[in-house]
């Protein structure tokens, strides 16, 4: 986002002059895409508004006055009046183009000038009081001005040449509606087929093949399983992107890696839940690998056929838990002949600031809890 | 221990993964009648009137959203336990909160799922470990609320989430926690009932997403 304070309110869309597919200044291209048109309607627009007295050509100054460029903070104060001014000015020569008397457009022209005014004061970056007043005096001015012109000229020759402009907006208006309208459906249609396209090779590359691996060899028991198993990841990950972590390098993401390559690897399950997340640093990393290292030994010797891993990262503080239902063990049996959980775990975890705690009983199953505090303390 | 025999309808559009829990299903727990849509199970509920109807959030013809909805008020008696291979927040939450009493995940034991049946049948409420994970992370400390009564966790009801979410059961939490089985039941039907209950922002944003309040 820019650094200045958006003052448009929510409700003007924001206008901005196109980069893209631009012929001049990139007004008509920047309109049509806010307005979701075709640029060529608006170029078109455009152009016979310019046979209105150049009506069209003063409106296209207005709009390269008034929008900002591409990327860029909106034009200067003084700019956008100039192109308001140009705007409203193109707006009554249009006017005036279609046959309305001047009689009419001017009071009309005054009164929407301080509509205009009195509605964007924010906008345009005036003091309220003062606008509001000055509204005030506008519209009154064009009150009397129409009153004034009015009572003489006849209503009939005021009126006739707006019929036939009225006319003419409701005999195209539909034409117009309709070839939008076409266009935006043939784009959804041609989506659909890309969506549907993208599925069917998706599925073709993992789900199929990996229901042929399975009946080549369905006595396999293991080899089913983990091939079954990976398949559910990849969908799951395909499927629930949100659930899954999308951002490359947070902490979440590593585990899931790690958490993949052991279940490959032992052929067990290992369920991840988690509240959280927190960016891959130094520190992560150590409980990464720590944690990969508690998911190997709950695989490798616990006998379990499901690891619960819980991530619990909050403001700062990382906490990790692995746990199997396996066999377990007696923490204080085992000796220097399992250097694994003293060096890869625990050495690991206080090298980093960290502490590791392993709470395990003979048939009672393992649990490894790991911590983090706060970076810092 | 003995139990009362559990009457139990299946409602799941896989002939395979209805026929898969009836085989693991132990005793004391009788599958009294199957439905694969939504409009096969509500009459077919209403009919049987069974303690427990283990309930797919996925349906054919709408969600297990839709099935609670329309039996619930004639029928307050029976139980619902949503099973579900998805791991969509909204599609769980959604799911409790029309009313069911727990969410399971599909990979679960037979011998869990057993349990499971038996603790909704009594009327407690059932977490797995991704559900204990999804509360935890609606009910984030931090944000200031109109209802602090429902739209926040206790430290002790945070306490027991996070040893469920660690794969522990009720009663290794309690015994961890020094307290007895049924104060971890009831802490557990407490979150469930503010997780029904709660206007928080993450909850009502999951549900409205899915329109399903």
């Amino acid at each position: 986002m820019s650094v200045g304070p958006l003052r448009l309110p929510a409700a003007f869309p924001t206008v901005e002059r196109s980069e893209r597919g631009r012929v001049l200044a990139g007004v008509c291209a920047g309109v049509a895409d806010t307005v979701g048109v075709d640029a060529t309607f608006v170029r078109l627009a455009v152009a016979l508004l310019s046979f209105a007295g150049g009506a069209g050509i003063v409106a296209y100054l207005g709009g390269w006055s008034l929008l900002a460029a591409p990327g860029a903070q909106a034009p200067g104060r003084r700019r956008r009046v100039a192109g308001v001014v140009l705007l409203v000015w193109s707006v009554i020569l249009a006017l005036g183009g279609v046959g309305l008397a001047g009689s009419l457009v001017w009071p009309l022209a005054l009164v929407a000038a301080g509509l205009v005014l009195a509605a964007g004061a924010v906008t345009f970056g005036l003091s309220e009081r003062r606008t509001r007043l000055g509204a005030a005096i506008l519209v009154l001015a064009g009150v009397v001005l129409f009153l004034g012109e009015n009572t003489r000229g006849s209503a009939t020759t005021l009126l006739a040449p707006g019929a036939v402009a009225v006319a003419l907006i409701l005999v195209l208006a539909p034409w117009a509606f309709r070839l939008a309208h076409e266009r935006d459906a043939e784009r959804a249609a041609r989506i659909r087929t890309e969506e549907r396209e993208e599925l069917a090779a998706r599925v073709h590359d993992s789900v199929l093949q990996t229901l042929a691996l399975i009946q080549r060899e369905p006595n396999d028991a293991r080899r089913v399983a983990t091939l079954a198993r990976r398949q559910e990841r990849e969908l799951r990950a395909w499927l629930y992107p949100d659930r899954e972590p999308a951002a490359e390098g947070t902490l979440a993401d590593a585990l899931n890696t790690a958490a993949a390559e052991m279940e490959e690897l032992h052929g067990v399950r290992i369920e991840i839940v988690r509240t959280g997340d927190a960016s891959l640093d130094e520190r992560t990393n150590a409980l990464v690998l720590a944690a990969r290292e508690a998911m190997a030994n709950a695989s490798r010797h616990s006998g379990a056929a499901e690891v619960s891993v819980f991530l619990d990262a909050e403001a700062g503080r990382v906490a990790l838990y692995v746990r199997d239902r396996g066999s377990g063990f007696d923490p204080d049996a085992v000796a220097a002949d399992r250097r694994g959980i003293a060096e890869s775990i625990r050495g690991r975890m206080e090298r980093v600031g960290g502490t590791a705690r392993i709470v395990s009983a003979p048939g009672k199953g393992t649990e490894v809890e790991l911590e983090l505090p706060e970076a810092g303390s | 221990m003995s139990r009362p025999l559990r009457r139990v309808v299946l409602v799941d559009d896989h002939d395979l993964f209805r026929a898969g829990v009836r085989s693991e299903l132990g005793a004391a727990v009788e599958v009294v009648g199957e439905a694969g849509s939504v409009a096969e199970a509500v009459p077919l509920i209403k009919e049987l009137d069974p303690d427990v109807v283990l309930l797919d959030v996925h349906l054919p013809d709408g969600g297990g959203q839709a099935v609670i909805m329309q039996v619930a008020p004639e029928r307050p008696g029976v139980k619902f336990l949503a099973l579900s291979v998805s791991d969509a927040a909204e599609d769980v939450i959604g799911v409790i909160r029309a009313g069911a009493r727990g969410y399971v995940t599909k990979t679960i034991s037979g011998a869990d799922l057993t349990e499971a049946i038996h603790r909704t049948a009594d009327g407690d409420a059932v977490f797995s470990p991704r559900l204990a994970g999804f509360v935890l992370d609606a009910f984030r400390s931090g944000e200031a609320t109109a209802d602090p009564e429902l739209d926040q966790l206790t430290a002790r009801e945070r306490e027991v989430l996070q040893l469920i979410a660690r794969g522990y059961r009720y009663k290794e939490i309690a015994a961890r926690l020094h307290l007895s089985a049924r104060t971890v039941e009831s802490h557990v039907s407490a979150v469930l009932r503010k997780l029904q209950l709660s206007n928080r922002n993450e909850l009502t944003r999951w549900a409205a997403q899915r329109r399903l309040i």
